[in-house]
């Protein structure tokens, strides 16, 4: 697997002022490398949102220096920080946030259009994306006339549609009932065993399992990071630690047991 | 983005709206509307006093004699100044073409055979040419010196046998006097011939000078011949130089063409003869009396400026229903920028830039102001249609004002959308993502 850097966050800082100065990230440093399958957990306040929005582009560290497909976000203008967003990353949310007038197809290629790409160009590739997340048959459906693990494909069809750096996924199965659940993970595996890297915030530890390693936040710092690479000393050796792990977070039994066998059957 | 783009995704927006968006047009419509119809209606009004001065009219220059101070219209103030060897040397003058007396002469009625009809006004003594060939539906002019008459139809069909060519009219002058008078043509129109007559409809009969107002200034001593404007008497009694030197309240000149320069020729030739000491009337005309000669477009010209002031009052109160109608645009896309709050996040997240929203609200804006523009334009000109038949007025559209509605529809939407679509630009995406 390339080892080059997807991500990479140096000594973040980010403090908010709400009256008296908030540490919302209290020197964080991380590096996320390409075609790499990363979780964030933590509790609520734990920074995790914090961390997304830096990696997202959304937001400026107040110190340090978060890259992004080679670039520092913290340096760069509004202008060009939203076209590294629009390019290198690539959103999905908890909620979906689909734009309700426009059907499957323009949702996927909404991130092309202000890039500039032409129409035909678009549609094409939005298209082929559909067709890769099975909803070829819905590309004319409005949101609100697809399911919510159909929604979250499209979702993510969009994210991937400028074929970005990093996809950054909050909670993208926060909505969702546990078979769509795991359709939709079983996506995530598919894409990232294609070279996608993932990036995927959630308080659920069966989701999380599906990471290549799970970094744990506390209070704006690194808790710790639990590697949970699986591709270099075979599955059979992590499987019973992963059942082990899972143990606390309660359901997570027989839905997360066959995704993660069958992700790991791609992954070999 | 390009700009077709947004075209297509605010037209979507628009479209997701439907009522709103109609009810936002509906003020720009309105306002819009009212500017159009009221425009259209003014140059109609226009258009139709302009074409009741007809083409030979056009060369006709009126003049009186009235205090310069005098205000009001044709003959307001005259006195009869002029006399039948002024009006002769007038005529001969260079650019004069012709030269006449106006007069009008009181009467009690007006008799066809056994059957008689009261009218007041009802002779009006001028030259030959006062009624053109072209204005004659049948018959000729009459001929100077002779009893003979040009009727119009109004005159014509009072009776209950309509009076044809030949016939012989009898009228009863003022005083009880009877003079009878052959009719050798009937005109195409009722309407008055000239400003001193007035335009509207009425029983006109129309003689020569010479001999019926001669007779009749002969008979009162002077030039009695009255339009009702007073002094007459006064002034006809002061001046009186006896029989056959009648006094004319107003005279007719014609330019050689209706060109400007030609009537201007004509008019300061005819003022500069009248002035010298060669004219009868210079012997009257001095500080309080001098001579006025107009067109029958510069007399309206008055009536105009009233018109053209009323319209402007009106288009100016339809304007400011024009500014409602904005204000009700920006309101409208304040409240679709806050209710679409998630919607902006999410196109910034997928690397929309300011410029991009920005464009996307603006050009929803502009659409609206366009849109209302484009049905106001048709429904004010479908107004001003309807209203100019109603008064009956050829119907003029003023194409510029239709342009301009165009241009202010795209202006308001501009203004009227820069705010919101500015406050949309700079919504932070992170608390939009958040907003509920």
């Amino acid at each position: 697997m390339a080892r080059e850097t997807a991500v990479a966050l140096e000594n973040v800082r980010k403090t908010y002022r709400i009256g008296e100065p908030v540490h919302a990230l209290d020197g964080v440093s991380l590096a996320v490398p390409r075609g790499s399958y990363t979780a964030i957990m933590g509790p609520s306040g734990s920074g995790k949102s914090t961390l997304m929005n830096l990696v997202g582009c959304l937001d400026t560290p107040t110190a340090g220096e978060v890259v992004v497909g080679g670039r520092p976000v913290g340096e760069l203008e509004d202008r060009e920080r939203t076209r590294l967003r629009g390019t290198e990353v690539g959103f999905v949310f908890q909620t979906f946030n689909l734009m309700p007038r426009l059907n499957a197809l323009e949702n996927v290629a909404l991130p092309q259009l202000f890039q500039g790409i032409d129409r035909a160009e678009r549609r094409e590739r939005a298209r082929d994306l559909l067709e890769r997340v099975g909803l070829g048959d819905r590309a004319e459906h409005l949101p609100n006339e697809l399911s919510g693990g159909q929604r979250q494909r499209v979702a993510l069809a969009r994210a991937l549609v400028n074929d970005p750096a990093i996809v950054l996924a909050d909670e993208p199965s926060g909505n969702l009932d546990t078979d769509t659940e795991a359709d939709i993970l079983d996506l995530f595996d598919e894409f990232h065993a294609a070279g996608t890297t993932m990036l995927v915030v959630t308080h659920e530890r069966h989701v999380a399992d599906r990471a290549d390693r799970i970094v744990h936040l506390l209070d704006g710092t690194i808790e710790r990071i639990e590697d949970l690479e699986r591709g270099n000393d075979g599955g059979s050796a992590v499987d019973p630690g992963r059942g082990t792990e899972t143990t606390p977070d309660a359901d997570a039994d027989s839905e997360t047991g066959s995704p993660t066998g069958r992700r790991e059957a791609d992954s070999e | 983005m390009n700009p077709l783009e947004s075209l297509r995704l605010s037209w979507r927006s628009i479209r997701g709206h439907k009522l709103r968006s109609a009810l936002t047009t509906l003020g720009i419509v309105i306002g819009i509307a009212a500017v159009i119809a009221f425009v259209t209606l003014g140059a109609s009004l226009q258009a139709g006093i302009i074409g009741d001065i007809s083409p030979d009219d056009r060369r006709n220059v009126y003049g009186w004699a009235a205090d310069p101070d005098t205000e009001g219209g044709p003959l307001a103030g005259a006195q009869p100044v002029f006399t039948p060897d002024d009006l002769d040397s007038v005529a001969s003058q260079p650019d004069v073409a012709a030269a006449y007396g106006y007069a009008t002469i009181q009467t009690q009625a007006i008799s066809n055979g056994n059957e008689t009809v009261a009218q007041g006004n009802g002779l009006i003594a001028t030259g030959p040419s006062y009624i053109r060939e072209g204005r004659l539906a049948e018959g000729r002019q009459f001929e100077r010196g002779d009893r003979e008459a040009v009727v119009n139809p109004a005159a014509a069909n009072q009776f209950e046998e309509n009076v044809t060519i030949g016939d012989e009219l009898t009228v009863t002058i003022l005083g009880g006097e009877r003079t009878t008078l052959e009719v050798v043509g009937i005109t195409d129109t009722s309407e008055g011939q000239s400003p001193f007559e007035g335009f509207e409809s009425s029983p006109r009969v129309y003689v020569p000078t010479d001999p019926y107002y001669v007779e009749q200034a002969a008979g009162l001593g002077i030039g009695g011949g009255s339009d009702g404007s007073g002094n007459d008497t006064g002034a006809g009694s002061e001046n009186g130089t006896g029989t056959g030197d009648a006094r004319f309240l107003a005279i007719i000149i014609e330019a050689d063409s209706a060109a400007q320069s030609d009537i201007d020729a004509a008019r300061e030739s005819a003022t500069a003869y009248l002035e010298s000491e060669q004219s009868d009337a210079s012997e009257l005309l001095g500080d309080d009396l001098a001579v006025t000669f107009q067109t029958s477009t510069e007399l309206l010209q008055q009536l105009q400026d009233v018109l053209a002031l009323l319209r402007n009052f009106i288009v100016g109160i339809a304007a400011i229903s024009l500014l409602v109608g904005s204000i009700g645009i920006a309101n409208i896309m304040l409240v679709s920028v806050t209710e679409r709050t998630r919607e902006i996040g999410i196109m910034k997240a997928v690397g929309a830039q300011n410029r991009d929203v920005l464009g996307l609200f603006l050009t929803e804006a502009v659409i609206l102001g366009v849109i209302g523009a484009i049905l106001g334009t048709g429904l004010g000109l479908l107004g001003g249609y309807l209203g100019a038949q109603y008064i009956d007025l050829p119907l003029v559209y003023p194409l510029e004002y239709v342009a301009l509605a165009i241009g202010v529809g795209v202006l308001v939407g501009i203004l009227a959308g820069l705010y919101p679509a500015w406050r949309a630009a700079r919504t932070d995406p992170i608390d939009a993502l958040r907003y509920e």
